[in-house]
């Protein structure tokens, strides 16, 4: 059996894909008189997940050399589902691209409209419109209580199976009780939120990345310290103890920092357990029952070493593919299905744990709409 | 688990006055003696972390939270727990419980009040 045939054989849901949401396809969405800014904004030519007055990420400065990554972009559903299609992922979790950075508007009102129009936007172009096209409803970290209501008002939504938080630029950090709106509201929806994160560069994130000079070493640690400092405010302030139903994953920063944050705070822990004593458990605890998107998954040169570093976070049932198709740093299946995990542990990885994570059958359908479904 | 053969006197009541404790030596062992509102507790002078000498640690109370408190941090527990003096590490005087890391549980000497004299075992 070739490889490819192995891959058809499973279900392979992929945790993260991300849809081309620019300005001139937001702004019929959008309430006045931002469609106003937005209408002006459509014409101005960007560079990589970067539109002045739409989704800045501060990053413009480098030197762009010839030979790098071509922007690649999925502009409708039938694109994205034949390039999934042809990697054998049977689903999609859409992401936007452009609002990865949508944390680092100053202006309230301006960002949380910006969510408003990007949720009608999903429901209305993508979601459902190919089979296994499924979206994330996605929240403005500056107005918690304006994310509590799109949570409510797409939760019984068909193509919406999670919540989408922007990480990217973040200063105050999810898991500040802020955000407890947003996370009494996913829960109450049984919606599982996702953490992702990409280059931003202002100074509060996710520690000095603004002194670093080349592209490689902004991205090397952006993601990965992002979800360990989300993380670790999550732990902080009893997430997982005060929201125990609430599914909680953190994408695009692979999964190796997974064991060092989990042994690093269960150290902590042994001196300074009172500061935090809603924890009924050490932080180990909370961490293997979160949830972790593989990509950019590590390639270490003996692949064992993969194995178990994720067999430390009692990974085999929270760890789930994820592509990050189109982007320049994505993930093919094959990298992930080809790692020397047990045939058993392979299908959960590429699948299972995801159809569990969304509560979803491998179709994309959301079992709690199913007929004669009693679910929650 | 190993116990101490026989009763050894530790010490009289006087000795020990309420919210009070002290390390004796047992033989070979040291042991922590504690009275706790007028009941007598005894656990090992040995900490699971790294072996501090957890019974010379001060008692004291902890800070509770949960969904009773309203999740905000409250004083409980005064005079019940024992702190490590090495890394802190909290343990229930009344059962051994680490506070930290429920799977670990220290193991408590029988203590008794006969005569005005403490005896433990
Ligand atoms: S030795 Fe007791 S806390 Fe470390």
């Amino acid at each position: 059996m070739s490889k490819r045939d192995s891959l058809s054989d499973i279900v392979i849901v992929d945790l993260d894909v991300h849809v081309n949401d620019t300005p001139t396809e937001l702004a019929p969405y959008m309430d006045m008189p931002w469609r106003k800014s937005l209408e002006h904004v459509s014409n101005v030519p960007w560079r990589y997940l970067s539109i002045p007055g739409y989704s800045p990420n501060f990053a413009e400065n480098l030197p762009l050399w010839p030979g790098g990554n071509d922007r690649l972009t999925v502009e409708t559903p039938a694109q994205m589902k034949k390039e999934l299609s042809d990697m054998n992922i049977d689903i999609g979790i859409l992401f936007p691209d452009h609002l990865l950075g949508v944390a680092v508007l100053p202006q309230k009102d301006y960002a949380s409209a910006l969510t408003r129009a990007y949720n009608a936007y999903i429901v209305d172009k993508w979601c459902d419109k190919e089979q296994g096209l499924k979206g994330l409803i996605m929240v403005a970290p500056q107005d918690p209580e304006g994310g509590a209501k799109e949570i409510e008002k797409y939760a019984n939504e068909e193509g919406i199976v999670g919540i989408y938080l922007p990480c990217s630029g973040l200063d105050t950090l999810w898991g500040h009780v802020k955000y407890d709106p947003i996370f009494a509201a996913a829960e109450a929806a049984g919606l599982p939120v996702l953490l992702h994160a990409a280059t931003t560069l202002v100074p509060h994130f996710p520690f000095n990345l603004h002194q670093y000079e080349t592209f490689f070493a902004q991205h090397s640690l952006v993601h990965s310290f992002s979800m360990m400092a989300n993380m670790l405010k999550m732990i902080e302030t009893g997430v997982p103890v005060r929201f125990p139903k609430l599914k909680i994953c953190f994408t695009e920063a692979g999964v190796s920092w997974v064991p060092f944050i989990m042994m690093r705070l269960d150290k902590e822990y042994v001196e300074n357990r009172r500061d935090i004593p809603f924890l009924e458990h050490p932080p180990s605890h909370y961490i293997k029952k979160f949830y972790y998107a593989t990509q950019p998954i590590e390639e270490p040169e003996n692949a064992k070493h993969l194995i178990q570093l994720m067999e430390m976070y009692e990974g085999e049932n929270t760890t789930m593919f994820a592509s990050d198709w189109p982007h320049h740093d994505f993930d093919h299946p094959r990298k992930v299905f080809n790692m020397p995990f047990s045939p058993e542990v392979k299908r959960k990885i590429m699948g299972e744990n995801a159809l569990r994570f969304f509560d979803i059958d491998a179709t994309g359908r959301r079992n709690k709409f199913k007929v004669g479904s009693t679910a929650k | 688990m190993e116990k101490v053969a026989r009763e050894y006197v530790v010490g009289t009541v006087e000795e020990f006055p309420v919210g009070s404790h002290k390390v004796v030596k047992v033989d070979n062992r040291e042991i922590g003696v504690f009275n706790v509102n007028g009941e007598f507790y005894a656990l090992p002078n040995l900490c699971p972390h790294q072996v501090g000498p957890l019974c010379q640690g001060k008692v004291s109370g902890t800070l509770v939270a949960n969904k009773d408190t309203d999740w905000k941090r409250t004083w409980d527990r005064e005079g019940e727990i024992v702190y490590c003096p090495w890394h802190r590490l909290e343990f229930d005087i009344k059962t051994g419980d680490c506070l930290a890391f429920p799977d670990i549980k220290i193991r408590s000497y029988n203590v008794k009040v006969e005569e005005g004299q403490i005896k433990v075992w």
